[in-house]
């Protein structure tokens, strides 16, 4: 996780937490949303490899990268000291967002190393 | 049976692999091609940015409505949507036809050509070479089990019906290559690259677009805007804070 902290380590300390009052700053937010992004997509690709070089299949895989992408998202809220909606605009944005797109380049990566370590 | 289908380990070093990173340098280089050709010169109209621009303000003045007294944004809004003179308002009949914009100006669609073929040539590049050289063999194995229905997807190019479906023919594996990258690019080419095709999506239907509606829907926007002034409220909130902070 050390690696995702680093990328998630550019988050900017930017929408104080007014409760009432919606007050945010659309670029932060948008620097984080990119953030979660970013630390998605590459831990879906190393979580690729690393499935791949260990020889997991079918299901296994599968649940392989739901449990980083849970990891992920603990990792996400701790960073943001589970205060999420100073950060973000809710909770999905934290647990779903990249998820699907993480998910191809997984397939992709996980393929890949399976097939040169394991196949042949 | 699937299993006991044996690969040549030639077909990893000489197909796999090399496809592989073949497609990542092609996708780096189409990056690179396509900003090299964004950099010649392209002068904005003066028009079209005046009314960017005056979008930009009177959205940031729809954004920021409850910092200002009643009084202000009164003033603003009639500033900016007066039926007379007002910034968004187009008079009837002069709003110009996108189409006849677009032929007036062949830079743009010159343009547009040239950003379509930086996507279209390489892919199709790639495509007739993976084709050409690696045609008609599988050259990988996914690791998880599929349907029957996924034959057509994974194994394009290869016409048994008894190899189980995980195996993967090389052109499908292109195929993979050209959905699964996008993550790795937007990572090693920054989010420009992430966003692009859909960036030039909706620049092509920006340009055709017509200005007057864009300022007409703002000005719509900023009629309907609820204005309720914060900083009364401002001032219990910090009382309250300070308390906080006293105790």
């Amino acid at each position: 996780m050390a690696v995702h902290d680093d990328v998630n380590g550019s988050t900017e300390k930017s929408n104080s937490g007014m409760d009432e009052l919606l007050t945010f700053n659309a670029e932060n937010m948008q620097n984080n949303m990119k953030v979660i992004y970013y630390s998605r997509t590459f831990l879906s690709i190393i979580s690729g490899a690393i499935a791949g070089i260990l020889g997991f299949t079918g299901l296994m895989g599968f649940i392989f990268y739901f449990l980083v992408m849970a990891i992920t998202s603990v990792a996400l809220a701790a960073k943001a000291s589970f205060s999420i909606h100073s950060y973000f605009n809710s909770w999905n944005c934290i647990i779903f967002d990249g998820f699907l797109g993480g998910l191809m380049s997984f397939v992709l990566f996980w393929t890949f190393a399976y097939d040169i370590v394991h196949i042949f | 049976m699937a299993e006991d289908l044996v690969l040549d380990t030639a077909i990893r070093d000489w197909v796999l692999i090399p496809l592989s990173v073949v497609m990542v340098l092609i996708g780096v280089l189409r990056y690179f091609v396509s900003k090299l050709m964004k950099g010649s010169s392209q002068v904005p109209d003066p028009k079209i940015v005046k009314e960017g621009q005056v979008i930009i303000r009177a959205r940031n003045l729809r954004a920021g409505a409850n910092y200002i007294p009643a009084k202000s944004f009164r003033a603003r809004k009639a500033y900016y949507s007066n039926e007379e003179n007002g910034l968004l308002h187009v008079p009837k009949g002069q709003a110009q036809n996108p189409q006849a914009q677009m032929f007036s100006d062949p830079n743009m669609a010159m343009d547009m050509m040239k950003k379509n073929l930086s996507m279209i040539i390489p892919q199709t590049l790639t495509f007739a070479w993976v084709n050409f050289f690696f045609s008609g063999f599988v050259a990988a194995k996914i690791p998880f089990p599929l349907t029957q229905r996924f034959r057509a997807m994974l194994q394009n190019g290869i016409d048994l019906s008894t190899v189980d479906v995980s195996y993967v023919s090389s052109r499908s594996w292109y195929f993979l290559n050209l959905f699964g990258l996008r993550g790795l690019f937007s990572l090693i080419l920054g989010e420009e690259n992430a966003t692009d095709d859909t960036q030039r999506m909706m620049q092509m239907s920006g340009f055709g677009m017509d200005p007057s509606k864009t300022l007409g829907a703002e000005k719509d926007g900023l009629d309907i805007v609820q204005h309720e002034w914060a900083l009364p409220k401002f001032e219990q909130r910090a009382e309250a804070v300070l308390r906080k902070l006293v105790k």
